[in-house]
């Protein structure tokens, strides 16, 4: 593999850091090299950057254009972040006119997107990997029926993203079952986690949603999710946790960022990959995975 | 008197709600079913869609700002039209006009002051140092601020 300006987003930085830490530990051994770029900002965010598309877009070129002074394609860990730069990015390379005017905005911090880089998902770069990733599982995840939830901003729109078929993703089903683990086929899985309501509706709402994903993903058979964006996992773990409260319903469907499987099948124990800061927790999940190691 | 329509400047955009035929598939068929949907009010006769691209003034209808920008109706659009399009325009002029609610603006301020799209609190930097990551600076957001300026985005706005 190879070396990249490591962009972990303001989600993973900020609230949930022990992601971080374990993706830089994991994409590590895989033998992919990350390198810091210490003024990377916020991608920025697309949803509320909308109201203003060329700020948006400025503030993300901003981005690319440190990555290429390093001569790096970027790897984010976040789904939102994929989106932003990598849909800025397409959009400039292929538009001069669109490229100037941004540019023009660059020019007052002295700097310049020239459109010489790519922009990269951990998990594009994992199944690009599969035999290598394969290689490195010590006790395959045998006995876990996962449902994967592949989330909104990394498959649509697909002439941009390019990863998965937005109607029918099984790209994390394929990187589940690479770590001996059963990917649960489920009837709402391409229903999004629900972020943007539970940010800007109501959470009755929201919780109407959560319920019918995980109570579909219950059918499916499954005892645990996974998921490779940090909204996502939030949403499906604090608000589940909420949700199973307020609706008097317990769900106990524990998610996990793939890199967190990828590194219990690699043999890490859970409290290694941070499943102390997880909300929803399954003694039956745990417990299948210490039989598994 | 009445202002013009906010959003006729944008033709495409207006083009958008006349090729609307309330056909519900953007919404309502399960592949590339709508979470807005599950707010109060919408089913499969009356889809979030519809009611954006139908609202009197589309600036001024707080539902715009439930879109995620998940593009599923536009891939849905048997006419190929892109509701997204028109809801992200009915955003940008509620902006303008001092429409978008203060969580918004609120999210936009923190990212141009710290560079974050959350606020670092002291818990952030304490798990940080226990995780043995670096802790968190915020000099980039002044170059943040210096593009806002340039483009506009830190002019100040109409109180909601």
């Amino acid at each position: 593999m190879r070396r990249y300006a490591f962009f972990p987003g303001c989600f993973i930085r900020v609230r949930l850091p022990h992601l971080e830490a374990l993706s830089r530990r994991i994409l590590g051994e895989l033998g992919v090299k990350l390198v810091d770029v210490e003024n990377f900002t916020c991608c920025p965010e697309a949803v509320s950057l909308s109201v203003d598309k060329m700020s948006w877009r400025v503030m993300a070129a901003r981005n690319l254009s440190l990555a290429e002074e390093l001569g790096l394609d970027i790897l984010t860990l976040c789904n939102g972040c994929l989106y932003t730069l990598r849909t800025v990015n397409q959009e400039l390379k292929g538009d001069e006119e669109l490229r100037g005017r941004v540019n023009d905005a660059l020019s007052i911090i002295d700097r310049e997107f020239r459109g010489l880089i790519e922009v990269r998902h951990f998990a594009e770069i994992l199944i690009e990997n599969l035999e290598k990733l394969k290689a490195h599982v010590e006790r395959p995840l045998e006995g876990l029926r996962i449902a994967c939830h592949t989330g909104c901003h990394i498959l649509s729109p697909p002439e941009i993203m390019g990863f998965d078929d937005p109607y029918d993703p099984v790209i994390l089903d394929e990187l589940v079952e690479a770590l001996g683990a059963e990917a649960v086929d489920y009837d709402l899985k391409t229903l999004c986690c629900g972020w943007t309501l539970s940010t800007y509706g109501s959470r009755e709402a929201s919780e109407r949603l959560l319920a019918s994903k995980l109570n579909s993903m219950r059918r499916g058979g499954a005892t645990a999710i996974a998921v490779i964006c940090p909204q996502c996992f939030h949403q499906f773990d604090v608000g589940q946790a909420s949700a199973a409260r307020r609706l008097g319903v317990e769900y106990r469907l524990p998610v996990f960022y793939y890199l967190e499987l990828l590194a219990l099948a690699m043999g890490f124990s859970l409290d290694e990959v941070g499943y102390r800061y997880h909300r929803v927790r399954n003694r039956e999940v745990e417990r299948a995975l210490e039989v598994a190691g | 008197m009445r202002s013009p329509h906010p959003l006729r400047a944008r033709p495409i955009v207006i083009g958008v709600a006349e090729a609307c035929l309330r056909c519900v598939v953007c919404c309502a068929v399960e592949t590339h079913f709508c979470h807005v949907q599950f707010e109060e009010g919408f089913d499969e006769r009356y889809t979030y869609v519809y009611h954006c691209l139908s609202a009197p003034d589309p600036a001024s209808n707080p539902g715009i700002w439930l879109c995620t920008a998940c593009h599923k109706c536009e891939e849905a659009c048997p006419y190929e039209t892109s509701p997204l399009r028109f809801i992200e325009a009915a955003k940008a002029e509620a902006y303008k006009r001092g429409l978008a609610p203060r969580l918004l603006t609120g999210i936009i301020a923190q990212i141009t002051s710290t560079g974050y799209l959350f606020p670092i609190t002291p818990s952030t930097m304490r798990r940080r140092a226990e995780l043995g990551l670096k802790p968190l600076t915020t000099e980039a957001a002044e170059e943040l601020r210096q593009i806002a300026l340039k483009t506009g985005l830190a002019e100040p706005r109409g109180e909601p």
